[in-house]
């Protein structure tokens, strides 16, 4: 463990949230978190968005006496089946163990009697794992209110791709997944068959934020030891002496931190394509995004907007 | 140019998100009137709507106030739909209007909201919350796989028959409450991994809510629609001092005659379209229906509780047979209810808890709007458009203006609850019969009758957005089940209607 990292221990802890959804891509995710999480001070939170019952969708009666009695049977609801399953992949691979010690709590939320429910794992070093059954209008609102009240460094959402969006439930489909990445104020990881080995893809642009975005990929990369390649797209054949400029400063900036680059490449044509191909190579698409309203999207970073949609794997939007 | 689409698209769906986005949990910056309206956009969108339909000049033929119960229900249905307010909240303004906009007496406002469908309503969902309190459930779904051995596609076709004839007297909702358990423990006894059952699942959830669905039309105390659409004809045609109209206060077993035998047509449809278009993993569920049968046997046999549950029921639906005609459904759903609490099979607290009240007053306050668009001479007015638009496409009468309004009530129901899109359109579609010469009674049928193919959407009946709950579903699903669902009732309502109805002279 290098210095940075034990005197991050020290400090506050490195607050992960993972939105939980039953589906493979948020369990996917959940193992990213692990590994981000492991080995140094982080605290994971594990978060399923139920949508606040309708009162004229069931016609009156209460959509609890529906759950009751599916509870009274013995069965789990869908919400609880996911977040069990999400515990035991963390007992599986390590990271939580039976012995941490748990605290249950309960918040009131106008609207539904269910309310919030989380169950709080503490293990002795302080180290925290948390479960979270949130009531909400929508998945996204919920997941958004979640990240900025708590102040997360990294939200980790699994995604669907338009047409093969699988809306059971809570499953985030893409849109939700886009707009969760489009109006986080924090960084945001969309998780789409996220693999663990194959390092980050950090693409920059040359503006100041893409800069920011390198360091605090080289934050979490260390964290989770995973290699980083640095990544540009020219224009044209002129741009590449810059855009060699824009790699070395990049570069630089993460050594400084004490961390290494495992490489970097320089392609011509159009980013957004080059990117999506390049990306599918590597476990993350790293891009550096500020969360801009209306039309000033359309004069700055559509590109991430247009690599989100098309990406065949997952992207980080770091802020 | 896609790439400025795609820009623009990204633009826009941020500019909406923010403008609807709910309520926050807590204050967390920007305080003042701005966090106050934070999810509050379809509530302000609706208002402005409304004062700008308000100060548009009066259109011909309707008189102001007719005009305003238009405006208040264009606003009132999108409140409905959007629900960017508490619903209770949405009825409440439409009373507070009633008075303030149409110049209402406040009392008569006030009685307005309560009526035998209103009661109706009431006591249906108390007696839905006592019945599913009495566990009764476990007892049926040893019925279920007793009557259909371990076949699936029998299984399938049990739950339908049995959900469906629970849901022709009891209402759907209570229904498919209880029917939910059955069929997620046959599916996770069968399997614990969603992808291994994905058929079966959809097969058992959906034989649940369309049994339900087509059921809930064949009796008036089915559903709340039934009781709002006897209450329109008893309120806009019946007049003590002329015989001729006695015929439209139906009492249950009129009603039943003419709407029971659609039900008994679309089960074996409806089961054959289900397991057309799901056709479960495993022919046989063998080993779940073992595990079944042996969870259920250690309940023993039946106690007190259990006959007492029966006797009430039985004697509530002899009850609606009877006396429906004379003292109405409402008191004698309320009589049931009132029985539960009596006897103890309920306490208060489980029926106050469960029953959301303020649907109950959202039901009565829509159903006041649809007597006031009578009153005022809105709902003929719009009925004259309506035919006048129709008889362009020569559909101005007969099977074409039945197809129009199943095609019209199909559509809002498909958006909102059936029971407000029969308060909402009701009135209009009895004096769409008036303006073309067809029986209200006919139309109304239809209007009542369609309002139950909300095949399309998880919110279009209580059943689906039940079934929807168990995390088994995709949105999807409904579709692909519900325009083939859609479809067969249609025809067979059509069928009806040309064909049966005059029998019983319709």
């Amino acid at each position: 463990m290098n210095e940075d990292v034990k005197k991050e221990n020290n400090t506050k802890p490195f607050k992960i949230l993972v939105c939980i959804d039953g589906t493979d891509d948020s369990y996917r995710g959940l193992r990213y978190a692990a590994r981000i999480g492991s080995g140094a001070n982080a605290d994971i939170t594990l978060l399923y968005v139920r949508k606040i019952d309708k009162e004229l969708n069931t016609g009156g009666l209460d959509m609890r006496l529906a759950r009751e009695n599916m509870l009274n049977w013995g069965l789990d609801l869908p919400s609880t089946t996911a977040l069990k399953r999400a515990h035991d992949l963390l007992i599986e691979i390590g990271y939580l163990d039976e012995d941490w010690g748990s605290k249950t709590s309960h918040t009131e939320i106008q609207g539904d009697p269910l309310g919030d429910n989380s169950v709080e794992y503490t293990s002795q070093s302080g180290r925290k794992v948390i479960l979270k059954l949130m009531v909400a209008q929508s998945p996204e609102l919920g997941i958004l209110d979640e990240s900025e009240l708590g102040s997360y460094d990294i939200t980790i959402v699994s995604s669907s791709k338009p047409g093969e969006a699988d809306d059971k439930a809570m499953r985030f489909s893409g849109s939700i997944s886009q707009i969760v990445a489009t109006e986080s104020k924090n960084t945001v990881i969309v998780a789409n068959s996220l693999e663990e080995n194959h390092g980050h893809l950090l693409c920059l642009s040359g503006s100041a934020s893409s800069f920011r975005a390198a360091q605090r990929d080289a934050l979490i990369a260390r964290r989770c030891y995973c290699p980083i390649y640095l990544y540009c797209v020219a224009k044209n054949e002129d741009e590449i002496p810059h855009k060699q400029i824009i790699l070395d400063k990049a570069r630089k900036i993460i050594e400084k931190m004490g961390y290494g680059v495992s490489g970097e490449k320089i392609d011509v044509g159009d980013p957004v394509e080059c990117i999506v191909e390049e990306g599918s190579k590597y476990s993350l698409i790293v891009l550096s995004g500020e969360r801009k309203k209306g039309f000033r999207r359309f004069f700055k970073s559509s590109v991430v907007y247009r690599v989100l949609r098309s990406a065949h794997n997952s992207v980080m939007i770091s802020r | 140019m896609r790439f400025v689409g795609l820009t623009l698209y990204h633009s826009a769906q941020s500019l909406m998100f923010n403008l609807m986005r709910g309520m926050r949990r807590r204050n967390t910056g920007s305080g003042g009137i701005i966090q106050l309206l934070h999810g509050r956009g379809w509530f302000v969108m609706a208002l402005v709507i409304g004062a700008g339909l308000l100060n548009l000049p009066t259109p011909e033929g309707l008189t102001d106030q007719g005009y305003a119960v238009l405006v208040m229900s264009i606003v009132a249905t999108i409140l409905f739909v959007t629900e960017p307010i508490p619903l209770p909240a949405v009825a409440l303004l439409i009373i507070v209007t009633e008075v303030v906009l149409l110049g209402v007496n406040p009392n008569d406002a006030a009685k307005s909201i309560m009526s035998d469908s209103v009661l109706f309503i009431m006591g249906s969902l108390m007696l839905a919350v006592s019945i599913v309190k009495q566990k009764l459930d476990k007892r049926i779904a040893f019925f279920i796989v007793k009557m259909t051995g371990t076949n699936t596609a029998n299984i399938c076709v049990g739950i339908t028959i049995v959900s469906g004839f629970m849901a022709s007297v009891i209402g759907e909702h209570t229904v498919a409450a209880m029917m939910l358990p059955v069929a997620i423990t046959l599916i996770r006894l069968t399997s614990e991994d969603p992808k291994e059952v994905r058929r079966l699942a959809a097969a058992l959830l959906f034989s649940i809510s369309c049994g339900c669905a087509i059921a809930g039309i064949s009796t008036p105390s089915g559903g709340a629609r039934n009781a709002i659409m006897i209450g329109f004809w008893s309120e806009f045609y019946y007049d003590p001092l002329n015989p001729d109209t006695f015929k439209y206060l139906i009492d249950y077993v009129s009603w039943a005659l003419y709407c029971f035998p659609i039900f008994l047509v679309q089960l074996p449809l409806t089961s054959y379209i289900i397991l057309k278009v799901f056709p479960p993993e495993y022919n046989s569920l063998n080993r779940a229906v073992v595990k079944l049968r042996a969870q259920l046997a250690e309940q023993g046999k039946m106690d007190v509780g259990d006959w007492s549950t029966i006797a009430i029921l039985f004697i509530t639906l002899v009850g609606w047979i009877t006396m429906s005609g004379t003292i109405g459904l409402g008191i004698i759903a309320l009589l049931g209810a009132i029985a539960f609490l009596v006897v103890g099979l309920v306490k208060w607290d489980d029926i106050n808890t469960n029953v959301n009240w303020g649907v109950v007053l959202l039901y009565g306050a829509a159903i006041s709007l649809g007597v006031q668009m009578k009153d005022t001479g809105a709902a003929i007015w719009l009925a004259d458009k309506f035919i006048t638009l129709l008889s362009n496409i020569g559909a101005e009468s007969g099977v074409g203006l039945w197809l129009s309004v199943s095609a019209l009530t199909t559509a809002v129901t498909n958006m909102m609850s059936n029971g407000a899109a029969v308060a909402m359109l009701g009135p209009v579609a009895l004096k769409m019969a008036a303006v073309s010469g067809e029986s209200p009674l006919l139309m109304g049928y239809i209007t009542a009758i369609s309002s139950s193919f909300a095949y399309l959407t998880v919110v279009g009946t209580p059943a689906c957005t039940i079934v929807y709950a168990s995390g088994y579903l995709k949105a999807s699903d409904f579709l692909a089940v519900g325009w083939r669902m859609l479809i067969m009732s249609t025809t067979v309502l059509m069928l009806f209607a040309y064909f049966y109805w005059p029998v019983l002279g319709l």
